[in-house]
């Protein structure tokens, strides 16, 4: 056998690990006891036809330890009131499910939850990740469904579908109505009017020709009171807001070759474009389906990341530890925190100490010592010491329900963009209007009263803004598409109207512009009885055995591993061991009895002798400052919000030198700064990742976010860049203005065309076959040239 | 060509008839999920207990 692969992550197998197991009379090899414990499971359930028939492999075994603790809390009855919802003796909940890369996933998933016979009904969505549940809760609590779906290796959690999705989900079947009652409408018109063609050259019955006359008018009939609705809808809204948009001539041309068909067929006079109505509702009911469904992708993607914010809480009653809804805390209440969980409230510590990360809150990097007495956060993460902590407002008032309440003040002033193809729209109707009516009187007043109705009608069919409509709308689903392919998502579609405007880059510092957590700067070794390899390794090791942000700094340079007994953590202070009947200690100076005046923030000590010293920092990204430096040059204003004050802010910008830097701003001045540039006229895009940039996210015209950002960061941004990178930016600022381009070009060429086919037109030279041909190339022209973004 | 008098409509009939079942496809959720439903017919001809888990459930279409 080649190259060692895991059988069911498929990542390669590390050297000296063993994990067998047989299956369709073979031995497979496994990368780690939580992948074999996984097949072992699917395979011994009779879902082995997961592994004949997947496309993918399956991600790698990487549920948490506490796993079974975490989802027990779930059962709490008010924190099961608060995800679900009740049916009868029924429950019905969503889950948003890690994990599921291909559609057999979905069935083994289905498989496993259906073989509880307490599971009414399951569905799982392959493309959204999400699992549809109905069961009996009072008699299997939702753990041990989260803990059957674990043994498969499968993370869910408890999901609730915001009402915009729930629209959005809605909207998207109309459309898929829509498309088939236009497409399949079509076809049959189309049908019926090549019979028509030729009986115009060979000759056809008139009795014949009536009647073909009469079944397309039938089967129009369906495409403009239906399928054009929406068309019409928006026409209306927009002439009542005294607004011309591009549904404006859209539904003229509609309903207008519509009536003038019908009135040919009634009256047995003239042409007939039924076929024309029916295409021409399809095509642009296709561009925007496939416009809404990236949005539509994109957005679900996006909120499958907004797990629920701190969902339970550990309540002390009577010295009982109960699991309760965060919401329904109350000031005084007391509850306890466990190492690396979420802290569920604002309150003070009555008990315990730990360091607390508040990165998301406020920005600052370094953890914040906490000792009995200080204040605590909601929404920070607890690192290594059990707390006990005495609620001081419940969560709405807490500082992270103060955040999100200032976040939904300011979406509602997010900056308008106008659309640039409304504002074309709107010069493009009011013109068309005035040359249709004109020629209409030319015709009807002094020259020849009989034709005046039908030149008026090519006019109207030749210059039918079909490529028009379609310019903009297919350019930005195949600029979607293409972001899409290179891990950037983005929901609004308006941001790529925005984008090639910007002027000034707002980027947040921690955890956007710097990696947002502790590696290794310096390392100075006293004497030389140990190498610097050495004693990386010996700290790895030890470290190994704490939660806290400053052991995974170290955890790159574990490379052999080392035999330790007696190992004891001293929360917020240091970890001791044993190692080869030496006495090592890592930690703060004071831990190590060090009288020294250094200011390295780890020291290493081997029977009570200083051996090193570790300088920490918050490490720039490595691509930052060439990006940095290529955005200088291509002209944009660069800013800095931090909220950290310390002087790592004050070295980033000396390093990198912005053109404003603000540190220690609270999310308000963030906002304030953000609303500054949009007043004096710039257009601004906002970068950050943290709780507390969200407000600022919508005083911006575009907000990007990381995929290391915060879950709420992640849903409320219009941009998701799906790397824990902003390399990917240069992308997207070059693919935007690329789109841009594109559009600039279908403009100029359906508008071009219209200008030349309109003289044409009115002086009544164009028949109307060449008018329909003119048009469908053009639509063809411009849907081509947006495909070209596709490619790359 | 009189025969068109008759044929005609019985096509239209036709469309209407796939029309309708499309609009059921739709409201049942077929298109929800394009994936899987392609992969059901590669599993579980060889398990019949599976077929009765799942047949109690009514809204749903049909997935084995």
């Amino acid at each position: 056998m080649t190259a060692e692969r895991c059988f069911h992550c498929n990542e390669p197998i590390p050297g000296g690990f063993n994990f067998t197991l047989s299956f369709d009379n073979q031995q497979r090899q496994f990368c780690c006891a939580g992948c074999q414990a996984i097949a072992d499971t699917i395979i011994s359930s009779g879902l082995s036809d997961y592994y004949r028939f997947r496309t993918e492999p399956a991600s790698r075994y990487a549920l948490p330890k506490e796993l079974a603790d975490t989802l027990a809390e779930y059962d709490a009855p008010d924190v099961l009131a608060d995800v679900s919802v009740q049916q009868g003796d029924l429950t019905e909940i969503s889950l948003s499910v890690t994990g599921i890369s291909c559609a057999a996933c979905a069935w083994l998933i289905e498989k496993q939850l259906r073989q509880l016979n307490t599971v009414h009904q399951v569905t799982v969505n392959s493309a959204t990740q999400r699992c549809h549940l109905i069961w009996q809760a009072d008699k299997t609590p939702l753990s041990v469904i989260l803990s059957k779906l674990a043994a498969i290796g499968y993370q869910a959690s408890p999901f609730v579908a915001d009402n915009e999705e729930q629209a959005f989900k809605t909207e998207l079947n109309r459309f898929l109505k829509r498309l088939a009652v236009s497409g399949i409408m079509t076809m049959q018109v189309m049908m019926l009017a090549v019979a028509l063609y030729f009986g115009d050259y060979t000759g056809i019955e008139a009795s014949h020709q009536g009647y073909l006359r009469w079944i397309s008018l039938v089967l129009t009939l369906p495409v403009v009171l239906y399928a054009a609705l929406p068309f019409v809808q928006s026409a209306w809204r927009g002439i009542k807001a005294r607004q011309l948009n591009m549904d404006v001539p859209v539904s003229l041309a509609v309903y207008y070759t519509f009536f003038a068909s019908a009135y040919a067929t009634v009256f047995r006079t003239g042409e007939v474009y039924f076929e024309s109505v029916c295409m021409f509702t399809f095509l642009l009911q296709l561009g925007k389906f496939f416009e809404y469904r990236a949005r539509s992708r994109a957005r679900d993607a996006t909120s499958n990341l907004l797990k629920i914010m701190p969902v339970a809480a550990t309540l002390l009653q009577d010295n009982q530890p109960q699991a309760v809804s965060a919401k329904r805390l109350r000031a005084g209440d007391v509850i306890l925190v466990k190492p690396g969980e979420t802290i569920a409230a604002d309150g003070i510590i009555i008990s315990g100490n730990s360091s607390a990360d508040e990165s998301m809150l406020t920005g600052e990097y370094a953890a914040v010592e906490k000792q009995c007495g200080d204040k605590v956060l909601a929404g920070s993460t607890n690192h290594d010491g059990l707390l006990q902590v005495k609620v001081s407002q419940p969560l709405a008032a807490s500082h992270l329900g103060q955040i999100i309440a200032l976040q939904q003040r300011t979406l509602s002033q997010k900056p308008a963009v106008l659309q640039k193809t409304d504002q074309l729209a709107r010069y493009f109707v009011e013109r068309l209007l005035v040359i249709a009516v004109a020629t209409f009187a030319l015709w009807y007043f002094w020259l020849d009263a009989d034709r005046a109705f039908w030149i008026t009608l090519s006019v109207l069919v030749a210059t039918c803004p079909c490529a028009l409509s379609l310019a903009a709308p297919t350019a930005v689903t195949c600029a979607l598409a293409s972001l899409n392919r290179r891990g950037i998502l983005i929901k609004h579609s308006t941001v790529l109207d925005v984008l090639p405007q910007l002027t000034h880059l707002v980027f947040d510092k921690t955890g956007t512009l710097t990696e947002g957590r502790f590696s290794v700067a310096e390392v100075k070794i006293n004497g030389s009885e140990y190498s610097r390899s050495d004693v990386l390794n010996l700290i790895a090791n030890i470290e190994q055995f704490s939660e806290h942000p400053i052991a995974r700094a170290f955890k790159p340079y574990l490379t052999v591993p080392l035999p330790l007994t007696e190992t004891e953590i001293s929360v917020g202070a240091g970890i001791q061991t044993n190692y080869n009947n030496m006495l090592v200690k890592i930690g703060s100076s004071a831990f190590c009895k060090l009288s020294t005046s250094s200011d390295a923030m780890v020291f290493l000590t081997i029977n009570e002798v200083c051996i090193a010293e570790i300088w920490l920092q918050d490490a720039v990204r490595p691509e930052v400052p060439s990006l940095i430096a290529r955005l200088r040059t291509a002209g944009y204003k660069l800013v800095m919000l931090t909220g950290d004050n310390s002087a790592q802010a004050q070295q980033l910008q000396q390093q990198l030198q912005f053109d404003l830097m603000h540190k220690g701003c609270t999310p308000e001045q963030k906002v304030m700064e953000i609303e500054h540039l949009v007043r004096d006229g710039h257009k601004v895009l906002m970068l950050g990742d943290g709780i507390n940039d969200n407000p600022a996210f919508h005083a911006a015209h575009v907000s990007v976010t990381l995929e290391t950002g915060s879950d709420l960061s992640k849903n409320q941004a219009d941009v998701l860049l799906l790397q824990p990178s902003i390399g990917l930016l240069e992308h997207l600022l070059a693919e935007s203005s690329h789109a841009q381009n594109v559009i600039k070009q279908n403009l100029y060429w359906s508008a071009g065309y219209n200008l030349l086919i309109i003289p044409l037109a009115v002086a009544g030279f164009v028949s109307p076959y060449i008018a329909v041909l003119g048009m469908s190339f053009s639509s063809l022209l411009v849907v081509s040239n947006s495909l070209r973004l596709l490619k790359k | 060509m009189s025969v068109i008098y008759v044929l005609i409509p019985i096509a239209i009939l036709f469309v209407i008839i796939g029309l309708a079942v499309f609009f059921w496809a739709v409201r049942s959720k077929q298109f929800e999920d394009l994936d899987k439903e392609g992969f059901s017919i590669l599993f579980d001809d060889n398990k019949p207990q599976s077929r009765s888990a799942s047949s109690d459930d009514e809204q749903q279409p049909p997935k084995q």
